[in-house]
């Protein structure tokens, strides 16, 4: 393996001390001279007709600037399929169904004026369960669709079909089946900082929108469409991101309350910013969707999987975000985690009053990834063989093309499973019950971009100035990855110069290129890779400017240093060799020559060259720069859903050992090995904190992670009663990162940004198995469940 | 919105006139830890708040005829007492396990004993403890065995013009091996689904004598008095710590409500499981 310099080292994140001293400044911190505040008013109601609003005791309270409901704004749709209106005037299909909003001039006087604004409502009957919904007869969430034509069904008309080979000859085939029925549920998201961005029209009514979106330039498309819809065709819109506090999915989407947020700044002729409470961060923000599979798998009498049937019902809620695509990524895991030839995968989103849903990390993965996972423990058992056995017969490998088409280039699952096993001493401790138990699941996740839109690529502006400082402009945006620490480290190593050289500036649609966005797993390599393209373009550039400036350069050294010093023994040099620049490399700013690389009378700092080359004369002078757009060579998928549409795909396997008290149910997680195939890992810091934070959100979906939704209606809305772990809980986890390189990826790395959620919960699940032999099909695990099924084990026993 | 005076009065006497001239517009303030979340949530709106801060001449721990502690005593005070983890265990237990450190370095005994609520950590190792409320007013004071002060969530005995300034616990409860399990979904900053004490006094291996005590088992913190009768004189083994756990569960001993936060079945089930593990685990300590 190639010896590097910054590839592979933990370097500290750059911009991380003014987070932690206070300076960065979040959507919370930023203020613009004359800003108001917005605050919005909420559905009292899941369902309910809108018989009046009277906002006349609110628009009179000191302090307020405007306060709109529907009938103030244009009733124009907005949303992934258009089923929602940005203020609701008519009818409420969920409790978070925004009524009215107020911008005042103090957030606590806009808060006070919500309590003013009356709205009588008619209730309706709701729809609560999507079982209920989908049946014939049952009321309509939405009566027509987004043309205006009546709808007939709460299905969602999204085609989330996916078949490959033949069931029915894998039925044939099969020596053993399972069939299982499992169950996710809403989780939120919880990002530190809360949601909330900052409108800012100039007079003519071009608008800058300081957010935390995540895909800067597809917020930028929504509210262009906005725009044509509301007359505001033409309008410059420039979108900006302040230090965002984590995103995991929430970011993706235009939310309803940015559109408020305008309509406010609108209005009122002033910069508004709206900030969500961590209330508001439960109720009024969509969470990762729920879903029940039906799952049924089958393998031969070697083990050999033979087919996978799968069925899925997702509770989409009121309305539609782009998190409904979910299916579509579902359908990864379901068609090419494992080797399976035949494959039958069908998902259904379904309109209900509940709190609608959108992406979350792993979009879509964690969910099938339990039901295919908790399914293969169960064949394996069937089966009679060691579910880490069967694991392996079944593994991917390099050079497998999948039912979905996907091209598996690089793989280490196998190294991923024997991780596992080792760290887990897996073959001492399967099977010894005793309360005490292993498990383990794997993943497979895009890691190599993700064509969801027609471009998926990145683009990079690089420039050097002559004290050889690079600045670079970025499409992208962080939201507290550290993306911009490892692609410092890229271009350093690329370029020769130090990651201390390079700057950043991301996050803004008046400055970057075009990027499909910070999401997907795909930012370290789309982006790395723009970057070592942009990087070797200045290098060729500084070392062709080199090859005509060192011979000069070294020659005057030469002669000043022995006019200085009577002894100094001119060395012979070959300066001619200087003049090619493929003869010539930079390391640590350093131009030296490759053929006598240690030779100290052969090399010339960079800012020398740098100097000298750019700032020559009248007509002369130059500029070293570099503007690269990389899109990946992958493929959208067709409309059976089939394509490689990820240059690779990142593979590992989180292995759990767990203890399971029988008399309260709890489980203790002893230990947690979260192995990934990272191909490389650029920044192993960086690299451990996202499988370390991933896991913890995984265990938190397994055990103890809930949003409470009684009949619509979010009843945790805070930290108290929506448990997430804490520091307290101490969850060892041991990342181990497989490095086997690979061919598309920057040096060699994959994306790691989601995988190390995925697995965890069913690899908790399996071990609780392995523990006290019973198995929970439904998240999350919690001592109830735990100790309910114990019961049940043991009545079934009795009898 | 969300408006109100804020005063520091130095003394007791200070305090009492102020109640009186403000009345029901006032309330009063410790660590504010309750308080603070309550006006934030808009479930109460005091317009003057009397802080009880500045009276550092209630912020001991103290050990003499009897153990005292000033009701402004923080929950990290009594974490750190090696006199109180030492003899009275169950209470530092309760103590050490309240919201997170910046929590326990602010919340005091006294408020979380005056909130009332049916989850408070300190509740049932007070009852186990025998403890006493010292409550004084302008008349002078009064002292309420623990035991009567709790009447209902967020409701006790305490006079509107009454202070808590002390719990007092008789010194012979430092011969009783305590202890406290908040037994709770994760490691910090949660209420308990379901809170045990026990107090086990032994005489060679026959339990001479026991508290059994239970939070969010009922609308206050409760005794267990058919489980500690059992107790008493029996030997101290599993089978007997058992029974004892049978006793309390069943429906004339507590009656755990359905809530968001946990079914009542389940609750119940704790009862029983968790009072013969921790009257092990006082012994054992
Ligand atoms: C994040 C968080 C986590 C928490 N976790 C826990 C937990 O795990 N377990 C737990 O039991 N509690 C918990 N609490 C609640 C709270 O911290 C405790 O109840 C604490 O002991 C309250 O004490 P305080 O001094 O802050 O009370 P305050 O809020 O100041 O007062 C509470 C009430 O008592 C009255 N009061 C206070 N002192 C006196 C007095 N001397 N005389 C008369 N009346 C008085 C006040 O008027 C008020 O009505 C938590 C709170 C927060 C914010």
């Amino acid at each position: 393996m190639a010896e590097y310099q910054y590839i592979g080292k933990s370097i500290p994140r750059t911009h991380e001390t003014d987070k932690v001293t206070g300076r960065a400044i979040y959507i919370d911190d930023l203020k613009l001279p004359g800003m108001l505040y917005g605050k919005i008013l909420y559905s009292s109601y899941a369902h309910a007709r809108i018989k009046r609003i009277d906002t006349t005791r609110a628009k009179k309270l000191p302090g307020v600037r405007a306060v709109l409901t529907g009938f103030d704004i244009p009733d124009v749709r907005v949303g992934f399929i258009k089923d929602q209106t940005v203020l609701k005037r008519d009818v409420v299909r969920q409790f978070r169904d925004e009524v009215a909003a107020v911008a005042a001039t103090s957030p606590e006087i806009a808060r006070e004026a919500l309590d003013l604004i009356e709205v009588e409502y008619e209730e309706l009957p709701g729809l609560f369960d999507p079982f209920e919904a989908m049946q014939e007869g049952a009321p309509l969430v939405h009566e027509l669709d987004a043309r205006g034509r009546p709808l007939r069904t709460n299905i969602l008309p999204l085609p989330w079909k996916f078949s490959a080979g033949d069931i029915e000859e894998g039925r044939r085939q099969s020596a053993y089946t399972v069939k299982d029925r499992v169950a996710t549920t809403w989780v939120n998201q919880c990002c530190m900082g809360t949601s909330g961005c900052v409108a800012d029209f100039d007079a003519n009514n071009n608008l800058i929108l300081y957010n935390q979106t995540n895909v800067i330039f597809g917020a930028k498309q929504r509210i262009t469409d906005y725009f044509s819809k509301i007359g505001l065709k033409g309008k410059k819109i420039r979108v900006k991101n302040v230090v965002v506090g984590g995103s995991f999915g929430t970011k993706l989407d235009t939310d309803i309350y940015e559109f408020i947020c305008l309509q406010l700044a609108l209005k009122t002729k002033k910069p508004v910013k709206i900030l969500f409470t961590r209330e508001e961060e439960f109720k009024a923000l969509p969470p990762r969707q729920p879903a029940i599979f039906n799952i049924e798998q089958g393998c031969d009498k070697e083990g050999r999987l033979t087919f996978r049937h799968a069925e899925a019902v997702l509770d989409n809620g009121a309305y539609t975000s782009w998190g409904v695509t979910t299916p579509s990524v579902m359908m990864t895991p379901m068609s090419s985690l494992y080797r399976v030839p035949n494959v039958f995968f069908k998902a259904v989103c379904v309109y209900t009053n509940n709190i609608y849903c959108q992406a979350m990390r792993g979009y879509g993965t964690p969910q099938a990834t339990f039901a295919v996972e908790t399914s293969m423990d169960r064949l394996a058992e069937e089966a009679g063989f060691d579910p880490a056995e069967f694991r392996m017969i079944n593994r991917n490998k390099a050079g497998d093309i999948t039912p979905m088409k996907l091209k598996i280039t690089s793989c280490g699952l196998q190294e991923c499973i024997e991780a596992v096993k080792e760290k887990l001493q897996w073959d001492e401790k399967k099977g010894q019950q005793k309360d005490r138990g292993v498990g383990m699941a794997s993943l497979i996740h895009v890691a190599g971009g993700a064509r969801v839109y027609k471009s998926d690529g990145h683009g990079i502006r690089i420039k050097v100035d002559e004290d050889g400082s690079v600045d670079v402009i970025s499409g992208g945006t962080d939201q507290g990855q550290g993306s911009f620490t490892v692609l410092a480290q890229i271009i350093a190593e690329s370029m020769g110069f130090t990651p201390d050289d390079v700057s950043f500036t991301i996050g803004d649609t008046s400055l970057g290129l075009w990027d499909a966005g910070t999401h997907a797993s795909r930012h370290t390599f789309v982006a790395g890779n723009a970057c070592i393209l942009a990087a070797e373009k200045v290098r060729r550039q500084i070392l062709e400017m080199s090859a005509e400036l060192m011979p000069r350069i070294i020659q005057f050294g030469l002669k000043r240093r022995s006019r200085k010093d009577k002894d100094f023994q001119t060395p012979d040099l070959d300066l001619s060799l200087l003049s090619d620049p493929e003869n010539l490399d930079i390391k640590k700013r350093m131009v030296y020559l490759k053929s006598d690389p240690d030779n100290p009378h052969y090399q010339v700092d960079v800012t020398q060259v740098l100097r000298q080359g750019l700032h020559v004369g009248t007509g002369e002078s130059k500029t070293v720069m570099a503007e690269v757009f990389y899109d990946p060579p992958t493929q959208m998928l067709d409309r059976e859903f089939k394509g490689n549409y990820s240059m690779t795909y990142a593979f590992g396997t989180t292995g759990a050992e767990v203890e399971v008290d029988r008399g309260t149910g709890q489980v203790k997680i002893l230990k947690l090995v979260a192995a990934h195939d990272v191909g490389q890992s650029i920044n192993p810091t960086l690299i451990k904190g996202q499988i370390y934070g991933a896991a913890y959100t995984g265990v938190g979906y397994a055990l103890t992670e809930e949003i409470k939704v009684q009949k619509g209606k979010v009843m945790n809305p805070n930290f108290r009663d929506y448990q997430i772990l804490t520091a307290r809980d101490r969850i060892p986890v041991e990342a181990v990162l497989v490095e086997k390189g690979d061919e598309d990826g920057p040096y060699g790395a994959k994306g790691i940004g989601e995988p190390g959620l995925v697995p965890t919960a069913p690899a908790i699940a399996n071990a609780i198995y392995d523990a006290i032999g019973v198995r929970i099909n439904e998240l999350p695990i919690t001592p109830e469940r735990v100790l309910d099924a114990i019961k049940a084990k043991e009545g079934d026993e009795a009898c | 919105m969300i408006d109100y005076e804020y005063l520091k009065p130095a003394s007791l006497d200070e305090v009492f006139d102020l109640m009186k001239k403000h009345g029901s517009k006032a309330e009063l303030v410790a660590g504010g830890t309750d308080v603070m979340v309550f006006i934030k949530q808009g479930n109460h709106s005091p317009e003057v708040l009397i802080s009880l801060r500045g009276l550092t001449d209630l912020c001991y721990i103290q050990k003499n005829s009897a153990y005292h502690i000033g009701a402004l005593a923080t929950h990290r005070m009594l974490e750190q007492s090696q006199l109180v983890k030492e003899e009275l265990t169950a209470l530092q237990q309760g103590s050490s396990q309240v919201g997170s450190i910046q929590v326990r370095n602010m919340g005091t005994l006294g408020g979380n004993i005056c909130n009332a609520a049916p989850s408070a950590d300190t509740a049932a190792p007070l009852l186990v403890l025998d403890a006493v409320a010292v409550l004084q007013s302008p008349e002078g004071q009064r002292r309420v065995p623990i035991e009567e002060f709790f009447i209902g969530p967020s409701e006790t005995v305490k006079k509107n013009d009454e202070v808590l300034v002390e719990i007092e616990i008789p010194s012979e409860m430092g011969r009783f091996k305590t202890a406290y399990c908040k037994h709770a979904r994760r490691q910090a900053m949660t209420l308990p689904i379901i809170g045990v004490s026990v107090g086990i006094l032994l005489e060679k291996d026959v339990i001479a004598d026991a508290r059994i005590a239970l939070t969010v088992a009922a609308p206050t913190p409760i005794r267990v008095r058919q489980a500690e009768d059992f107790l008493k004189g029996k030997p101290f083994e599993e089978g007997v710590l058992k029974e004892a756990g049978e006793i309390a569960s069943s429906p004339e001993c507590c009656m755990p409500r359905d809530s968001l936060r946990c079914e009542g079945w389940y609750r119940e089930e704790m009862v029983r499981i968790l009072i013969p593990r921790v009257a092990m685990a006082a012994v054992e300590e």
